[in-house]
């Protein structure tokens, strides 16, 4: 089922949760509302779920309003960050809830609630915990339970607040690749919630780039990643090395010579930010043309990449190379090379500042 | 580093204890089981048998009977209030509900009488239309409801703050109405705590005296409950009856305390099972996982 949200705006007292939020979410995507803490995406989720209700704007399901039904009635499977599962309830009772809280008339016989809990615990590999209680699994464990008691009432839509933000990593890992596969045997509609850019990069069909209750910008993980249509959105995913075109007028150059379309909307020289990401820069032993002049700091090994920190003037820049480049180059402390930056986006100061001023979090 | 004192600090501490406890809480309780038998088993079980003390018995169980459903209604209702909604007024009403803690029973009877008196608020009205509170069975239940009343509500209040409110809405999530949201999650939730709060209400509108004396009117047979009783009795010299009076009550409190005792200790352990559900998460056993 397809999800509009035309114009939702929220209040919490004076302050602006949600802003004049447009969004589209077609049937069967996976999409990911991504930001910092204090964004408005969980005030989002919730009034998607309705469980909290816009001053303003409509939700639409399916293209129908929605905007007024009731939470029990918008049939959409909730899964909470803190799993929020009846502590009293066995594992079996915990799914079955769902469908023995159906009105008579509407509710399958025992055998039935029977057969669907057990196939859901199935599909979630629990089954051999039924008898459980909460309190006696782990944080991986209940969270594929809750997951199991949201789908027993075949919701429509399926919305997850910070599904993983409770567990470690290396569950959160395993997990997020097996909510993706669910999400594709299930056909629904899948919204999350995470302030974890990685995992929203792995997991979703498109990213929605949350900051102080606005869009920023809508994109599949590739798009907003490789064409962040703000400095914000830059800056949340992944390191980036800020320049001032003022001082560094040649570098801002070569950016509106790499950035191509950019370079139209960019204004007089001295006005413009550059962002380029660390691993989008090349590192020269010799001079090159429009390249800056800097000094090794430190290179610090890390995994498969070689971190360079470097000097310009006053400035941090950090670069990150493959080993294998690294090791063609040798490079030591104290070292002056050459940069050249093979993607670059500029940016006017005027939105640079704006965004600085408004993520102030 | 709790034995960083030297051992005969801890052992005068203790027995100051020991001593204070039986001096004032065990030895009382002794005395008061002591004089009720000094005329021997006979003559206790007779004070008891007396009219008039079964008729404060019955009244004493009646009005407790009859003021806990409502305890537990408003309290439930209060502490939803206050734990579950965001409101103007809320701190406003967290003291309110403790007012009848602060206020001496005496004045509580004496407002009472203020409002519902013959001379009172509603005196006229009330006479006119043939309804009688003060020096009858109404006032001492209202007063009682009053007194009783912050019991349930302090003790559910921080218990529903607690666990929040994710179980109420993943039930409303999943299609439940409130009715069996209450029913299904939040009651069972909440009702060790219900249960400790009824069992100290159900004591304290038991044992009762200021307030109620004030509106009861002190009838005989007819308004006077257990603690009243006991009062008019003991006032008359007629010590065996006042102690075996007493002794019921006494006995009630040790009751309570088993009960009360009972009460906590599930608590405690339902509270450990909450705790560890909101451990952080330790990789252990997560072999169910499918890759």
């Amino acid at each position: 089922m397809s999800i509009q949200i035309c114009g939702v705006g929220k209040k919490f007292g004076n302050f602006v949760a949600l802003d004049n939020i447009e969004l589209d979410i077609p049937t069967g995507e996976l999409v990911a509302l991504l930001g910092p803490s204090g964004c408005g995406k969980t005030t989002l989720l919730r009034i998607i779920a309705g469980m909290e209700t816009a001053d303003s704007g409509h939700v639409k399901f399916a293209g129908e309003e929605a905007t007024h039904l009731h939470a029990r009635e918008r049939q959409v499977g909730f899964v909470f960050q803190h799993y929020a599962l009846f502590r009293h309830m066995s594992v079996f009772e915990n799914v079955a809830f769902g469908l023995r809280v159906k009105p008579r008339s509407e509710r399958p016989p025992e055998a039935e609630i029977r057969r669907r809990v057990m196939d859901l615990l199935k599909l979630v590999q629990l089954d051999w915990l039924a008898e459980r209680f909460p309190s006696q699994l782990s944080g991986g464990q209940r969270q594929r339970i809750a997951l199991a008691r949201a789908l027993a009432v075949e919701p429509k839509v399926l919305l997850l607040d910070e599904p993983f933000g409770a567990l470690d990593t290396k569950v959160r890992k395993e997990l997020r690749r097996w909510l993706r596969r669910l999400h594709d045997e299930m056909h629904i509609s899948s919204v999350f919630v995470t302030h974890d850019q990685e995992e929203a990069l792995e997991v979703a069909d498109r990213v929605v780039v949350m900051n102080q209750g606005r869009v920023e910008q809508i994109g599949t993980p590739d798009e907003v990643y490789s064409n962040p249509a703000s400095p914000f959105v830059y800056q949340f995913l992944g390191n980036v090395n800020v320049f001032h075109s003022r001082l560094h007028g040649h570098w801002a150059d070569v950016g509106r010579d790499v950035a191509g379309d950019g370079a139209a909307k960019t204004p007089a020289d001295g006005e413009a930010m550059a962002f380029v990401r660390p691993h989008d820069i090349d590192i020269e032993r010799g001079p090159v043309v429009g390249g800056l002049e800097a000094t090794v700091q430190d290179v610090h090994a890390i995994g498969p990449l070689v971190r360079v920190e470097l000097a310009h003037d006053s400035e941090l820049i950090e670069v990150e190379l493959t080993r294998e480049r690294a090791t063609v180059l040798e490079l030591n402390k104290g070292q002056r090379v050459w940069l050249k930056p093979r993607q670059v986006k500029v940016f006017s100061v005027a939105e640079a500042a704006l965004e600085e001023h408004g993520s102030g979090i | 580093m709790a034995n960083a004192e030297p051992r005969w600090l801890r052992y005068t501490l203790t027995a100051i204890a020991l001593a204070f406890l039986f001096l004032f809480l065990a030895l009382p309780l002794l005395a008061v089981f002591a004089e009720a038998f000094a005329g021997g088993g006979s003559a206790f079980f007779a004070a008891l048998a007396d009219p008039e003390a079964l008729s404060a018995i019955g009244l004493t169980l009646f009005i407790a009977i009859f003021v806990l459903p409502f305890n537990v209604a408003i309290g439930i209702c209060a502490a939803w209030a206050i734990a579950k909604f965001d409101f103007r007024g809320k701190s406003l009403l967290i003291t309110l509900i403790d007012l009848p803690f602060a206020v001496s029973p005496v004045v509580v009877g004496l407002v009472f009488l203020l409002i519902f008196g013959a001379q009172g608020l509603f005196g006229q009205w009330l006479s006119a239309h043939d309804i009688k509170i003060v020096f009858a069975l109404p006032g001492m239940v209202l007063v009682t409801l009053f007194i009783t009343f912050p019991f349930v509500a302090r003790e559910l209040i921080p218990l529903m703050q607690a666990q929040g409110k994710d179980e109420e809405e993943a039930a409303i999530s999943l299609g439940a109405t409130g009715w069996q949201m209450f029913l299904r999650v939040t009651l069972p939730n909440i009702k060790w705590g219900l249960l400790y709060g009824v069992i100290l209400a159900n004591a304290r509108a038991m044992g009762e005296f200021g307030a109620v004396s004030v509106v009861s009117g002190h009838i005989r047979g007819q308004t006077n409950t257990l603690p009243l009783h006991v009062e008019i009795l003991y006032n008359e010299y007629n010590a065996v009856g006042a102690f075996a009076s007493a002794s019921v009550l006494a006995l009630l409190a040790l009751v309570t305390l088993v009960a009360k005792t009972l009460v906590e200790w599930q608590m405690r352990r339902e509270t450990e099972m909450l705790d560890t559900a909101l451990l952080p998460e330790k990789v252990n056993q997560e072999s169910g996982i499918p890759s």
